[in-house]
C-alpha cells in the first residue's frame, strides 16, 4: 500500500493506493482520478512533519566525487518543514548563483517513537520509504556547521513524494536502482546499496543521541552525478520500488512573487 | 510535561555571534578546516526532541557505550519569539515581525568543533528549555540592550550584555529570512557569550534577562 496527500478541487485529502492504483480517502472515499491527472496536487506526503535527518556524503562515489575522504561517521544536519514540497511542484534557483545541484535520496519516514533502539529493531519504527530531492547551493557552503543552513534549509529545496511506500512492500531497501533525470536525460545512476551507513545504522546511531518521533524522516544521502540546475529545467528523481519525484525549477522571483 | 511548550516548529540558534569570542578564535579560524572565519551567521537547530520549558529537569546526557558523559555545559540567550509570517524582511523593518521575547537555554556537550553540524553535542531530549513566559514585543523597545546572565547553584557563572554580539537582533531576523519564511511562534536565540558554563549532576541552573524572566532548571542524572 501506498500513502498520500493531495489536494483535489480544493479539498485536502490523506489517501491511499492500491496496486492498481486506485485511490481511497482516509474516509473510504474513491476517487476517481488516475495517478496522472492534473486535476491532483500533490502534497509532501508526511502530514505532520517533525524533524527531518539529512545525511551528506553517504555514498563513497559521491564522496570522492566532491573530493572527500568517506566519512567514518555518519554526517547529520537538520531541517525543517519550511523545505518541504510535494511532487510536480516548483523550487527555486536563487539569483546570482553558480552552482545548485540536485540529490536524490530515499527517505525512511519515522512512524514509532524510540530511543536507543537496535539496528536489529530498526524497520519496526519505519511507517515507510519515500524519494526526497535534497537540493544544495553549493556557492553558499562555508566551514561551519557544514552544510550550512544557507545551503540546505532554504524554502522549496525539498521536494519529497509523491508518495510512502510501506516497508513490507520494499523487501530489500539497500538494493533499489536510483537514478535521476533532467529534461528526459539521464544524469545520475546509482544503487542503494552502494549506501555508507543504511537505514537501521542510521535509526540505531540518531536514537542513541535522541528521541525518535512519528513524523520524523531520514534523507539517506545521495550518490554520484549531481548537475547544476536552471530556471525551466524540470528533475525526475526515481527510486525503484519507491516513486517517482518531479520538480520543476523556477527563479527565485517566480517562486516569491509578491514578497521577492 | 504540563506546561506548554512556547516553541512552535522551529527553534533556530545562533552560535558564534559573541564578538569576544570571535577574536579569540580568529586565529583557529584561519586554519584549517575553517581556513577562514564566517561571512555569514553560524546557526544551528535545536529539534523538537530537545524543547522544555521552565523548572523541568534537564536529562544528563549519555555517550555511545551508555556511560553518563563527563562534562554537560549550558548557554543562554535572547530568545526572539516570530509575530507573524516573516519572509524576506529588512533590518530597518525586522523588529515589527517580532511577537514577543522569552528566554532560551541551550544544554549540550561542550562545544568543541564547528566544522560539522553538533548533532551528538545538541540535539540531546529536553536540551532546551524556552521561557518562563512571552514577553509582548511592545514592551522591549531596544531588545540589544538588554542582558543574560547565568547562575548555578546561586553563583553568577556568566553575564553576557547582547550589545556585544556580532549581528544584531533585526539584521539576523532579515539574514535568517532570508534563507527560511519564518512562522508564527518559530524562535532565533540570537546569541550565547562565547564561553559555555560547565555544569554538573543536580546542578540547578538560573538563565535570566531582567525585563524577561528567569528560567530555572534542574540537571538530571542523580
Amino acid at each position: 500500500m501506498r500513502y498520500a496527500r493531495i489536494l483535489v478541487e480544493g479539498r485536502e485529502l490523506d489517501i491511499t493506493i492500491d496496486a492498481q492504483d486506485k485511490i481511497t480517502t482516509q474516509e473510504g472515499e474513491s476517487i476517481d482520478l488516475p495517478l496522472d491527472s492534473d486535476q491532483i496536487t500533490w502534497l509532501p506526503p508526511v502530514k505532520e512533519p517533525g524533524t527531518i535527518f539529512a545525511l551528506g556524503l553517504n555514498y563513497a562515489d559521491h564522496a570522492t566525487e566532491l573530493n572527500f575522504a568517506p566519512p567514518k561517521e555518519p554526517l547529520v544536519f537538520i531541517k525543517h518543514a519550511n523545505t518541504l514540497t510535494g511532487h510536480k511542484q516548483t523550487s527555486y534557483r536563487p539569483d546570482n548563483i553558480e552552482y545548485q545541484h540536485y540529490e536524490c535520496e530515499l527517505v525512511a519516514v519515522i512512524g514509532k517513537q524510540g530511543k536507543n533502539i537496535k539496528r536489529e529493531d530498526a524497520l519496526d519504527y519505519v511507517a515507510g520509504y519515500t524519494v526526497c530531492n535534497d537540493f544544495a547551493i553549493r556557492d553558499y557552503l562555508e566551514n561551519y556547521y557544514r552544510p550550512n543552513l544557507r545551503v540546505k534549509s532554504r524554502d522549496s529545496l525539498l521536494p519529497m513524494g509523491p508518495w510512502i511506500v510501506d516497508v513490507a512492500d520494499v523487501p530489500n531497501a539497500n538494493n533499489l536502482r536510483l537514478t535521476t533525470t533532467v529534461n528526459g536525460k539521464i544524469t545520475q545512476d546509482g544503487s542503494t546499496k552502494d549506501m555508507i551507513f543504511d537505514v537501521p545504522f542510521l535509526i540505531e546511531y540518531l536514537s542513541k543521541i535522541m528521541t525518535l518521533n512519528p513524523g520524523d524522516m531520514i534523507a539517506t544521502g545521495t550518490p554520484h552525478g549531481v548537475a547544476d540546475m536552471q530556471p525551466g529545467d524540470t528533475v525526475v528523481c526515481s527510486i525503484e520500488s519507491i516513486c517517482d519525484l518531479e520538480t520543476r525549477i523556477v527563479s527565485e522571483q517566480e517562486y516569491y512573487g509578491k514578497n521577492y | 510535561m504540563t506546561a506548554t511548550l512556547l516553541v512552535n516548529s522551529k527553534l533556530v540558534c545562533v552560535a558564534l555571534n559573541d564578538k569576544a569570542q570571535l577574536k579569540a578564535l580568529d586565529a583557529t579560524f584561519n586554519q584549517a578546516p575553517y581556513n577562514k572565519p564566517p561571512t555569514q551567521p553560524v546557526l544551528y537547530y535545536k529539534p523538537r526532541n530537545t524543547w522544555s520549558v521552565d523548572a523541568a529537569e534537564v536529562e544528563w546526557a549519555k555517550d555511545f557505550d551508555g556511560k553518563d558523559v563527563p562534562t554537560m555545559v549550558v548557554g543562554a540567550s535572547l530568545g526572539v519569539v516570530i509575530g507573524k509570517e516573516t519572509c524576506r524582511v529588512k533590518p530597518e523593518e525586522a523588529l515589527s515581525f517580532v511577537g514577543g521575547y522569552t528566554v532560551v537555554a541551550d544544554y549540550s556537550l561542550p562545544e568543541e568543533n564547528y566544522y560539522r553540524p553538533d548533532i551528538k553535542g545538541k540535539c540531546l531530549d529536553t536540551s532546551a528549555p524556552v521561557g518562563p513566559s512571552l514577553v509582548a514585543a511592545d514592551k522591549i523597545a531596544q531588545p540589544d540592550a538588554l542582558s543574560v546572565t547565568i547562575k548555578v547553584n546561586g553563583e553568577l557563572k556568566s553575564t553576557f550584555d547582547l550589545s556585544q554580539m556580532q549581528r544584531s537582533v533585526a539584521e539576523l531576523i532579515s539574514i535568517i529570512s532570508n534563507i527560511m519564511t519564518l512562522q508564527a511562534g518559530e524562535v532565533i536565540a540570537v546569541g550565547f557569550a562565547g564561553e559555555r558554563v560547565a555544569l554538573a549532576k543536580g546542578d540547578k541552573v538560573e538563565a535570566a534577562i531582567a525585563g524577561i524572566g528567569t528560567l530555572n532548571n534542574t540537571l538530571g542524572g542523580i
